[in-house]
């Protein structure tokens, strides 16, 4: 029975490796803060490239004619 | 009576000792503080700038043997290995925007028919670890160059296929040791270093050398970084 549970458990513990992150998950790595989901930089990464979008195509046709 | 001047320093330093310690009483509300947080971004600023203006553009990091070569290199990213983006090389295209002459999206085959070179370098972590690796690919200047891109202008971003942001100063790009990789230890960059390009700078903390670049662009406003914006100094370079 211990052996079951042993065996149950480890499966257990490798399906959880497998399992990929949801984006409310903590950050993994040591430069995080606390509180930071994984999710956090795909937020990020779209709320700066709206800002920067249309500033930089006016930029560029200024530059590039 | 006049008071005798060591006495009148003395008691300058008390009171300012005491102004200090009321601020480290008080701690937690002052760092909290939006006003407080403008000031430090603003010491960061002109940290970035204090470490522009230091910056050796031919001052070469050094490099070491194959001997040398930390086995396994390290893993780290804020996902965990087996998250690492997949990308398909057939369908993979660089995508490039901002002041740059030759906008075209590069295909992979295009990017490694470029003159290639290799280095061995250390990666040093801001977490306070440090590794060294062998890494190949082309010269970011020789890329720059080719694609007809402003190289007076101040930064180069990057955006990655996992999400990941970040630029830096146009001075480090053109640098002779920043790498545009394809390879690691000889052989074609592995999914969890980077696949398919990392840009590789010596000369700058780990989390500046993005990995899965999907897009470059240049530009004089400044892209800041995802880790950047969060706190992490800019330029975080010698």
């Amino acid at each position: 029975m211990r052996l079951l549970i042993a065996m149950l458990s480890c499966l257990a513990l490798v399906a959880g490796a497998a399992e990929p992150m949801r984006p409310d998950m903590p950050m993994k790595g040591e430069m995080k803060k606390d509180g930071m989901k994984r999710g956090d930089v795909k937020k990020a990464a779209q709320k700066k490239q709206r800002e920067m979008k249309e500033m930089m195509e006016r930029e560029a046709k200024g530059k590039f004619r | 009576m006049k008071i005798p001047q060591n006495l009148e320093r003395r008691l300058f330093l008390k009171q300012g000792l005491s102004l200090g310690a009321l601020t480290l009483l008080s701690g937690c509300d002052v760092t909290n503080a939006d006003a407080v947080q403008q000031v430090l971004s603003a010491m960061s600023r002109w940290n970035d700038g204090a470490q522009g203006w230091l910056f050796n553009p031919t001052k070469l990091a050094r490099e070491y043997p194959e001997s040398a070569i930390t086995k396994p290199f390290p893993f780290n990213a804020f996902y965990t290995k087996e998250e690492a983006p997949q990308i398909d090389p057939q369908s993979y295209r660089l995508e490039l925007s901002g002041l740059i002459g030759e906008r075209r999206a590069w295909s992979l085959p295009e990017l490694y028919a470029l003159p290639q070179t290799s280095q061995i370098t250390r990666h040093i972590c801001v977490e306070g670890w440090s590794a060294i690796g062998k890494w190949g690919g082309v010269r970011f200047s020789t890329f720059l160059e080719r694609v007809g891109a402003d190289r007076t202008a101040k930064f180069v971003g990057f955006r990655c296929a996992d999400d990941y942001y970040t630029s830096i100063d146009m001075a480090t790009a053109l640098h002779p040791q920043t790498l545009l990789t394809f390879r690691f230890g000889g052989e074609l960059l592995p999914v969890e270093y980077g696949f398919p390009m990392k840009l590789r700078m010596p000369t700058k903390l780990g989390f500046k050398n993005p990995k899965h670049i999907a897009a470059i662009f240049v530009t004089n406003m400044y892209p800041g970084g995802y880790w950047e914006d969060q706190g992490y100094n800019w330029f975080s370079g010698s």
